[in-house]
Protein backbone atom coordinates (compact mmCIF):
# COMPACT_ATOMS: atom_id res chain seq x y z
CA UNK A 1 0.00 0.00 0.00
CA UNK A 2 1.29 3.14 -0.95
CA UNK A 3 0.85 6.47 1.27
CA UNK A 4 -2.01 7.91 -1.54
CA UNK A 5 -3.62 4.59 -0.99
CA UNK A 6 -3.21 5.49 2.98
CA UNK A 7 -4.39 8.95 2.67
CA UNK A 8 -7.54 7.62 0.61
CA UNK A 9 -8.67 5.23 3.28
CA UNK A 10 -8.17 7.97 5.99
CA UNK A 11 -9.76 10.52 3.93
CA UNK A 12 -12.85 8.09 4.05
CA UNK A 13 -13.23 8.08 7.70
CA UNK A 14 -15.06 10.87 9.68
CA UNK A 15 -13.56 13.16 12.19
CA UNK A 16 -13.32 10.84 15.80
CA UNK A 17 -12.46 7.78 14.25
CA UNK A 18 -10.24 5.79 15.60
CA UNK A 19 -7.48 3.47 12.86
CA UNK A 20 -4.94 1.19 13.75
CA UNK A 21 -2.14 1.79 11.48
CA UNK A 22 -0.07 -1.09 11.44
CA UNK A 23 3.17 -1.44 9.23
CA UNK A 24 4.96 -4.47 7.88
CA UNK A 25 8.28 -5.70 9.54
CA UNK A 26 9.49 -6.18 5.88
CA UNK A 27 10.82 -3.29 4.28
CA UNK A 28 9.81 -1.21 7.56
CA UNK A 29 11.34 1.40 6.41
CA UNK A 30 9.75 1.76 3.06
CA UNK A 31 6.23 1.09 4.79
CA UNK A 32 6.65 3.38 7.44
CA UNK A 33 7.65 6.54 5.29
CA UNK A 34 4.87 5.63 3.05
CA UNK A 35 2.28 5.90 6.32
CA UNK A 36 3.64 8.87 7.74
CA UNK A 37 3.42 10.51 4.03
CA UNK A 38 0.01 9.66 4.06
CA UNK A 39 -1.32 10.89 6.76
CA UNK A 40 1.22 13.67 7.22
CA UNK A 41 1.38 15.19 4.31
CA UNK A 42 -1.99 14.11 2.05
CA UNK A 43 -4.49 13.49 4.91
CA UNK A 44 -3.60 16.01 7.33
CA UNK A 45 -3.57 19.04 4.99
CA UNK A 46 -6.97 18.19 4.02
CA UNK A 47 -8.65 17.89 6.67
CA UNK A 48 -6.30 21.10 8.33
CA UNK A 49 -5.70 19.16 11.47
CA UNK A 50 -3.23 20.49 13.86
CA UNK A 51 -1.25 17.07 14.85
CA UNK A 52 -0.49 16.07 18.57
CA UNK A 53 2.01 13.06 17.81
CA UNK A 54 2.80 11.29 20.97
CA UNK A 55 5.82 9.55 20.72
CA UNK A 56 7.33 6.77 22.78
CA UNK A 57 9.61 5.34 20.17
CA UNK A 58 12.06 7.63 19.04
CA UNK A 59 13.16 11.10 20.60
CA UNK A 60 10.98 14.08 19.02
CA UNK A 61 13.38 15.84 17.86
CA UNK A 62 14.79 12.94 15.52
CA UNK A 63 10.95 12.04 14.44
CA UNK A 64 11.27 15.79 13.84
CA UNK A 65 14.48 15.57 11.76
CA UNK A 66 12.77 12.86 9.95
CA UNK A 67 9.58 14.68 8.83
CA UNK A 68 11.83 17.52 7.58
CA UNK A 69 13.58 15.43 5.36
CA UNK A 70 10.32 14.15 3.67
CA UNK A 71 9.68 17.40 3.28
CA UNK A 72 6.62 17.38 5.86
CA UNK A 73 5.25 20.53 7.48
CA UNK A 74 6.32 20.17 10.91
CA UNK A 75 4.45 23.42 12.10
CA UNK A 76 1.30 22.17 13.02
CA UNK A 77 2.91 19.61 14.77
CA UNK A 78 3.02 19.01 19.15
CA UNK A 79 4.66 16.24 20.25
CA UNK A 80 4.46 14.47 23.59
CA UNK A 81 7.91 12.77 23.66
CA UNK A 82 7.53 9.95 26.68
CA UNK A 83 11.46 8.27 25.50
CA UNK A 84 13.98 11.37 25.42
CA UNK A 85 13.99 10.89 29.41
CA UNK A 86 14.72 7.97 29.77
CA UNK A 87 16.94 8.17 27.07
CA UNK A 88 18.96 11.11 29.49
CA UNK A 89 18.26 13.07 26.01
CA UNK A 90 16.32 16.21 27.26
CA UNK A 91 19.62 18.42 27.63
CA UNK A 92 17.78 20.74 24.43
CA UNK A 93 14.07 20.87 24.94
CA UNK A 94 12.28 21.21 21.44
CA UNK A 95 9.10 24.04 21.07
CA UNK A 96 5.91 22.73 20.52
CA UNK A 97 7.25 19.54 22.52
CA UNK A 98 6.03 18.20 26.12
CA UNK A 99 7.87 15.70 27.61
CA UNK A 100 6.86 13.20 30.42
CA UNK A 101 9.57 11.43 32.07
CA UNK A 102 8.78 7.72 31.13
CA UNK A 103 6.19 5.55 29.20
CA UNK A 104 5.20 3.92 31.99
CA UNK A 105 3.81 6.85 33.35
CA UNK A 106 0.66 6.48 31.63
CA UNK A 107 -1.74 8.91 33.42
CA UNK A 108 0.76 11.90 32.64
CA UNK A 109 0.83 10.81 28.60
CA UNK A 110 -3.31 11.05 28.88
CA UNK A 111 -2.51 14.66 30.60
CA UNK A 112 -0.40 16.12 28.58
CA UNK A 113 -2.85 15.02 25.91
CA UNK A 114 -5.53 16.82 27.93
CA UNK A 115 -3.61 19.81 27.79
CA UNK A 116 -2.74 19.74 24.39
CA UNK A 117 -6.29 19.27 23.39
CA UNK A 118 -7.37 22.52 25.50
CA UNK A 119 -4.96 24.60 24.23
CA UNK A 120 -5.95 23.71 20.88
CA UNK A 121 -9.49 24.02 21.42
CA UNK A 122 -10.42 26.04 18.38
CA UNK A 123 -8.30 23.37 15.92
CA UNK A 124 -9.61 20.54 14.49
CA UNK A 125 -6.98 17.69 15.50
CA UNK A 126 -5.15 14.53 14.85
CA UNK A 127 -3.52 12.56 16.97
CA UNK A 128 -1.03 9.95 16.36
CA UNK A 129 0.27 7.17 18.92
CA UNK A 130 3.49 5.96 17.75
CA UNK A 131 3.43 3.43 19.02
CA UNK A 132 1.39 0.70 20.87
CA UNK A 133 4.58 -1.83 20.71
CA UNK A 134 6.85 0.25 22.82
CA UNK A 135 4.13 1.46 24.76
CA UNK A 136 3.65 -2.49 25.41
CA UNK A 137 7.31 -3.03 26.03
CA UNK A 138 7.18 -0.33 29.03
CA UNK A 139 3.65 -1.65 30.13
CA UNK A 140 1.65 -4.61 31.50
CA UNK A 141 -1.22 -5.50 28.80
CA UNK A 142 -4.20 -4.76 31.75
CA UNK A 143 -3.14 -1.02 32.30
CA UNK A 144 -2.11 -0.80 28.69
CA UNK A 145 -5.68 -1.89 27.69
CA UNK A 146 -7.34 0.50 30.37
CA UNK A 147 -5.26 3.37 29.05
CA UNK A 148 -5.99 3.04 25.71
CA UNK A 149 -10.08 2.14 26.48
CA UNK A 150 -9.85 5.91 28.16
CA UNK A 151 -7.75 7.73 25.58
CA UNK A 152 -9.50 6.94 22.50
CA UNK A 153 -13.33 7.42 24.15
CA UNK A 154 -11.94 10.26 25.18
CA UNK A 155 -10.49 11.01 22.18
CA UNK A 156 -13.73 10.18 20.42
CA UNK A 157 -15.92 12.17 22.02
CA UNK A 158 -14.21 15.15 21.38
CA UNK A 159 -14.01 14.66 17.43
CA UNK A 160 -9.89 13.88 17.39
CA UNK A 161 -9.35 11.68 14.84
CA UNK A 162 -6.84 9.14 16.51
CA UNK A 163 -4.12 6.99 15.00
CA UNK A 164 -2.48 3.91 16.32
CA UNK A 165 0.97 2.85 14.70
CA UNK A 166 2.24 -0.41 15.19
CA UNK A 167 3.97 -3.12 14.14
CA UNK A 168 1.80 -5.54 12.59
CA UNK A 169 4.17 -9.12 13.00
CA UNK A 170 5.05 -7.64 16.83
CA UNK A 171 1.72 -7.40 17.77
CA UNK A 172 0.75 -9.80 20.13
CA UNK A 173 -2.64 -11.06 20.38
CA UNK A 174 -3.65 -9.51 23.33
CA UNK A 175 -2.43 -6.13 21.50
CA UNK A 176 -4.73 -7.04 18.44
CA UNK A 177 -7.52 -7.60 20.87
CA UNK A 178 -6.97 -4.14 22.37
CA UNK A 179 -6.68 -2.80 18.79
CA UNK A 180 -9.86 -4.36 17.54
CA UNK A 181 -11.77 -3.42 20.62
CA UNK A 182 -11.23 0.52 20.05
CA UNK A 183 -10.43 0.90 17.17
CA UNK A 184 -12.89 1.66 14.53
CA UNK A 185 -11.02 0.33 11.40
CA UNK A 186 -7.22 -1.41 10.68
CA UNK A 187 -5.17 -0.16 7.67
CA UNK A 188 -1.93 -2.37 6.83
CA UNK A 189 0.56 -0.64 5.35
CA UNK A 190 3.13 -3.20 3.52
CA UNK B 1 -35.27 24.32 55.85
CA UNK B 2 -31.96 22.78 56.98
CA UNK B 3 -29.39 20.99 54.26
CA UNK B 4 -30.62 17.64 56.05
CA UNK B 5 -34.03 18.14 55.30
CA UNK B 6 -33.39 20.23 51.68
CA UNK B 7 -31.16 16.81 50.66
CA UNK B 8 -33.62 15.01 51.82
CA UNK B 9 -36.53 15.97 49.63
CA UNK B 10 -34.30 15.98 46.56
CA UNK B 11 -33.37 19.49 46.31
CA UNK B 12 -29.86 19.87 45.38
CA UNK B 13 -27.53 22.41 47.42
CA UNK B 14 -26.00 25.49 45.79
CA UNK B 15 -22.45 24.47 44.20
CA UNK B 16 -19.41 26.68 44.66
CA UNK B 17 -17.54 25.84 41.56
CA UNK B 18 -14.17 24.99 42.04
CA UNK B 19 -13.59 26.40 38.34
CA UNK B 20 -11.12 22.67 38.29
CA UNK B 21 -13.19 21.01 35.60
CA UNK B 22 -12.31 17.93 36.79
CA UNK B 23 -12.58 18.40 40.13
CA UNK B 24 -16.47 19.56 39.85
CA UNK B 25 -16.75 16.40 38.38
CA UNK B 26 -15.69 14.59 40.84
CA UNK B 27 -18.07 16.94 43.32
CA UNK B 28 -20.88 16.46 40.65
CA UNK B 29 -21.04 19.99 39.98
CA UNK B 30 -18.53 21.88 42.59
CA UNK B 31 -18.26 22.33 46.75
CA UNK B 32 -21.64 22.75 48.32
CA UNK B 33 -21.73 26.66 49.54
CA UNK B 34 -20.76 27.16 52.57
CA UNK B 35 -18.84 24.39 53.74
CA UNK B 36 -15.52 24.14 54.97
CA UNK B 37 -12.96 22.18 53.75
CA UNK B 38 -9.92 20.15 54.58
CA UNK B 39 -7.39 19.92 51.68
CA UNK B 40 -4.87 18.01 53.00
CA UNK B 41 -1.71 16.63 51.70
CA UNK B 42 2.23 16.53 52.27
CA UNK B 43 4.85 19.14 50.91
CA UNK B 44 4.58 19.71 47.08
CA UNK B 45 1.49 17.84 46.75
CA UNK B 46 -0.28 20.73 45.24
CA UNK B 47 -2.21 22.10 48.13
CA UNK B 48 -1.44 25.52 47.86
CA UNK B 49 -2.27 25.86 44.20
CA UNK B 50 -5.72 24.38 44.21
CA UNK B 51 -6.49 26.47 46.66
CA UNK B 52 -5.02 29.51 44.71
CA UNK B 53 -6.32 28.60 41.69
CA UNK B 54 -10.30 28.05 43.52
CA UNK B 55 -9.98 31.59 44.41
CA UNK B 56 -8.98 32.76 41.05
CA UNK B 57 -11.31 31.19 39.19
CA UNK B 58 -14.40 32.67 41.96
CA UNK B 59 -12.71 36.10 41.28
CA UNK B 60 -13.08 35.51 37.80
CA UNK B 61 -16.79 35.07 38.66
CA UNK B 62 -17.39 37.89 40.72
CA UNK B 63 -17.04 36.95 44.09
CA UNK B 64 -14.81 37.93 46.69
CA UNK B 65 -12.03 35.72 47.74
CA UNK B 66 -9.76 35.80 50.38
CA UNK B 67 -6.35 34.56 51.06
CA UNK B 68 -4.99 34.15 54.61
CA UNK B 69 -1.11 33.27 54.47
CA UNK B 70 0.03 31.84 57.92
CA UNK B 71 3.14 30.13 56.96
CA UNK B 72 5.10 32.62 54.56
CA UNK B 73 4.63 35.82 53.48
CA UNK B 74 1.63 36.74 50.43
CA UNK B 75 4.16 38.58 48.43
CA UNK B 76 6.81 35.74 48.06
CA UNK B 77 3.78 33.26 47.26
CA UNK B 78 2.65 35.23 44.60
CA UNK B 79 6.25 35.93 43.45
CA UNK B 80 5.83 31.76 42.99
CA UNK B 81 2.43 30.94 41.37
CA UNK B 82 2.26 29.30 38.40
CA UNK B 83 2.02 31.48 35.59
CA UNK B 84 -1.75 30.95 35.26
CA UNK B 85 -2.56 32.13 31.84
CA UNK B 86 -6.41 32.88 33.06
CA UNK B 87 -4.78 34.96 35.95
CA UNK B 88 -5.10 38.79 35.85
CA UNK B 89 -3.08 41.46 38.20
CA UNK B 90 -6.99 43.49 37.99
CA UNK B 91 -8.41 40.77 40.13
CA UNK B 92 -6.18 42.15 43.10
CA UNK B 93 -6.44 45.63 42.04
CA UNK B 94 -10.36 45.36 41.71
CA UNK B 95 -10.69 43.60 45.70
CA UNK B 96 -11.83 40.27 44.13
CA UNK B 97 -8.61 39.03 45.18
CA UNK B 98 -7.10 39.43 48.61
CA UNK B 99 -4.17 38.37 50.49
CA UNK B 100 -4.21 38.99 53.98
CA UNK B 101 -0.79 37.83 56.10
CA UNK B 102 -2.02 35.83 59.31
CA UNK B 103 1.31 37.36 61.44
CA UNK B 104 0.17 41.03 60.74
CA UNK B 105 -3.58 39.94 61.85
CA UNK B 106 -2.49 38.38 65.13
CA UNK B 107 0.13 41.41 65.30
CA UNK B 108 -2.97 43.50 65.15
CA UNK B 109 -4.90 41.94 67.67
CA UNK B 110 -2.11 41.77 70.20
CA UNK B 111 -2.04 37.97 69.76
CA UNK B 112 2.04 37.88 71.13
CA UNK B 113 1.98 34.28 72.89
CA UNK B 114 2.75 30.39 71.95
CA UNK B 115 -0.40 29.43 73.56
CA UNK B 116 -3.66 30.94 72.60
CA UNK B 117 -6.53 31.18 75.45
CA UNK B 118 -10.18 30.60 74.46
CA UNK B 119 -10.32 34.00 74.66
CA UNK B 120 -8.04 34.98 72.27
CA UNK B 121 -9.81 32.21 70.01
CA UNK B 122 -12.70 34.32 70.01
CA UNK B 123 -10.85 36.88 69.50
CA UNK B 124 -9.05 35.25 65.94
CA UNK B 125 -12.69 34.16 64.95
CA UNK B 126 -14.28 37.05 65.11
CA UNK B 127 -11.53 39.42 63.73
CA UNK B 128 -11.68 37.13 60.61
CA UNK B 129 -15.09 36.33 60.33
CA UNK B 130 -15.52 40.36 60.76
CA UNK B 131 -13.31 40.52 57.80
CA UNK B 132 -15.49 38.07 55.43
CA UNK B 133 -18.60 39.97 56.13
CA UNK B 134 -16.89 43.58 56.29
CA UNK B 135 -15.73 42.68 52.66
CA UNK B 136 -18.98 39.94 51.69
CA UNK B 137 -15.88 37.26 51.23
CA UNK B 138 -17.86 34.20 49.22
CA UNK B 139 -14.26 32.23 49.34
CA UNK B 140 -11.62 31.82 51.78
CA UNK B 141 -8.24 29.89 52.22
CA UNK B 142 -5.95 29.34 55.43
CA UNK B 143 -3.33 28.15 54.48
CA UNK B 144 -2.32 26.46 56.56
CA UNK B 145 -4.37 25.83 59.21
CA UNK B 146 -1.91 23.63 60.73
CA UNK B 147 0.23 26.68 61.78
CA UNK B 148 -2.50 28.39 63.36
CA UNK B 149 -3.40 25.12 65.13
CA UNK B 150 0.27 24.75 66.45
CA UNK B 151 -0.84 27.83 68.26
CA UNK B 152 -3.98 26.36 70.05
CA UNK B 153 -2.00 23.50 71.34
CA UNK B 154 -5.22 21.37 72.74
CA UNK B 155 -7.57 19.19 70.95
CA UNK B 156 -10.12 21.19 72.86
CA UNK B 157 -9.45 24.85 71.11
CA UNK B 158 -8.79 23.56 67.60
CA UNK B 159 -12.06 22.40 67.81
CA UNK B 160 -13.59 25.53 69.20
CA UNK B 161 -11.70 27.21 67.13
CA UNK B 162 -12.23 25.52 63.72
CA UNK B 163 -16.11 24.79 64.75
CA UNK B 164 -16.66 28.44 65.45
CA UNK B 165 -14.58 30.09 62.14
CA UNK B 166 -16.75 26.99 60.61
CA UNK B 167 -19.92 27.98 61.56
CA UNK B 168 -19.40 31.89 61.11
CA UNK B 169 -18.22 31.68 57.63
CA UNK B 170 -21.26 28.93 56.52
CA UNK B 171 -23.75 31.89 57.83
CA UNK B 172 -22.28 34.05 55.54
CA UNK B 173 -22.06 31.43 52.47
CA UNK B 174 -18.44 31.45 52.28
CA UNK B 175 -16.83 28.50 51.69
CA UNK B 176 -13.70 28.03 52.56
CA UNK B 177 -10.32 25.65 52.31
CA UNK B 178 -8.19 24.83 55.37
CA UNK B 179 -4.74 23.85 54.01
CA UNK B 180 -3.47 21.11 56.39
CA UNK B 181 -0.44 19.93 56.41
CA UNK B 182 0.83 16.11 57.17
CA UNK B 183 4.12 13.95 56.68
CA UNK B 184 3.88 11.80 54.05
CA UNK B 185 3.52 8.94 55.99
CA UNK B 186 0.53 9.79 58.06
CA UNK B 187 -2.30 7.41 58.29
CA UNK B 188 -4.55 10.08 59.16
CA UNK B 189 -5.91 13.57 57.34
CA UNK B 190 -4.35 16.22 59.46
CA UNK B 191 -1.72 16.83 61.83
CA UNK B 192 -3.98 16.66 65.29
CA UNK B 193 -6.62 14.93 64.12
CA UNK B 194 -9.44 16.80 65.02
CA UNK B 195 -10.00 19.20 61.93
CA UNK B 196 -10.70 16.07 59.72
CA UNK B 197 -13.73 15.34 62.16
CA UNK B 198 -14.75 18.72 61.91
CA UNK B 199 -14.44 19.46 58.39
CA UNK B 200 -17.33 19.05 56.07
CA UNK B 201 -15.23 17.86 53.34
CA UNK B 202 -11.92 16.44 52.92
CA UNK B 203 -9.57 16.35 49.96
CA UNK B 204 -6.08 14.75 50.39
CA UNK B 205 -3.55 15.28 47.87
CA UNK B 206 -0.67 13.01 47.69
CA UNK B 207 2.16 11.48 45.87
CA UNK B 208 2.17 7.81 44.51
CA UNK B 209 5.42 6.12 44.10
CA UNK B 210 4.69 3.09 41.23
CA UNK B 211 7.59 1.13 39.95
CA UNK B 212 9.87 4.05 40.56
CA UNK B 213 7.39 6.71 39.21
CA UNK B 214 5.96 9.56 40.94
CA UNK B 215 2.73 10.43 40.53
CA UNK B 216 0.60 13.57 42.24
CA UNK B 217 -2.91 12.26 43.30
CA UNK B 218 -5.81 13.71 44.40
CA UNK B 219 -9.11 12.05 46.05
CA UNK B 220 -12.20 13.37 47.51
CA UNK B 221 -12.90 11.28 50.49
CA UNK B 222 -15.65 13.57 52.20
CA UNK B 223 -18.03 15.73 51.02
CA UNK B 224 -20.83 16.82 52.98
CA UNK B 225 -24.04 17.93 51.33
CA UNK B 226 -23.19 16.02 47.52
CA UNK B 227 -22.99 12.51 46.49
CA UNK B 228 -18.78 12.32 44.71
CA UNK B 229 -16.76 10.06 42.99
CA UNK B 230 -13.53 8.55 46.26
CA UNK B 231 -11.54 7.34 43.58
CA UNK B 232 -7.88 8.59 42.95
CA UNK B 233 -7.04 11.13 40.37
CA UNK B 234 -3.73 11.49 39.03
CA UNK B 235 -3.22 15.68 38.70
CA UNK B 236 -0.79 18.08 36.57
CA UNK B 237 -0.53 21.17 37.29
CA UNK B 238 -0.49 23.23 34.34
CA UNK B 239 -0.58 26.75 33.16
CA UNK B 240 -4.26 26.83 32.19
CA UNK B 241 -4.85 24.91 35.79
CA UNK B 242 -4.68 21.71 37.64
CA UNK B 243 -6.09 18.54 35.23
CA UNK B 244 -7.59 15.48 36.43
CA UNK B 245 -7.11 12.03 34.80
CA UNK B 246 -8.09 8.76 36.51
CA UNK B 247 -5.49 6.82 38.30
CA UNK B 248 -5.51 3.97 36.08
CA UNK B 249 -6.18 0.40 38.20
CA UNK B 250 -4.61 -1.77 36.14
CA UNK B 251 -1.22 -0.59 37.74
CA UNK B 252 -2.17 -1.41 41.10
CA UNK B 253 -0.69 -4.50 42.01
CA UNK B 254 -2.53 -6.31 39.46
CA UNK B 255 -0.17 -7.46 37.63
CA UNK B 256 3.89 -7.98 38.45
Amino acid sequence: MNSTEVAERLKSMPDGSSIALKIGETNFADNYVAALNGVLKEFMPERRYTCIYVTTTTPSHLCKNLFEMFEMDVSNIYFVDAISHIMMNVSTQMERTTYIESPTMLENILLKIEFLLKKLANENKLLILDSINTLAIHNGNRILAEFLHILVNNLKSKGVFTIILGVEERNSDEISNMLSLVCDDTIVVK
Amino acid sequence: MTDVLAEKRGIQRERCKTGIEGLDNILNGGIPRGNTILVTGSCGTGKTTLSLEFLVHGALSGEKCLFISVTEPSSKLLANLIPYEFFDDRLIEQGLLVFIDMPALYERLGLRKTEFTFEEIHMLVNAISGIVRELQIKRLVIDSITSVCFQLKTEEKIREFILKLGKALSDFGCTSLLVSEISPAEQRYSMYGVEEAIADGIIILGNLERKGDLLRTMQVVKMRGTSHSRAKYVLDLTPIGILLVPLLKGGMGAEK
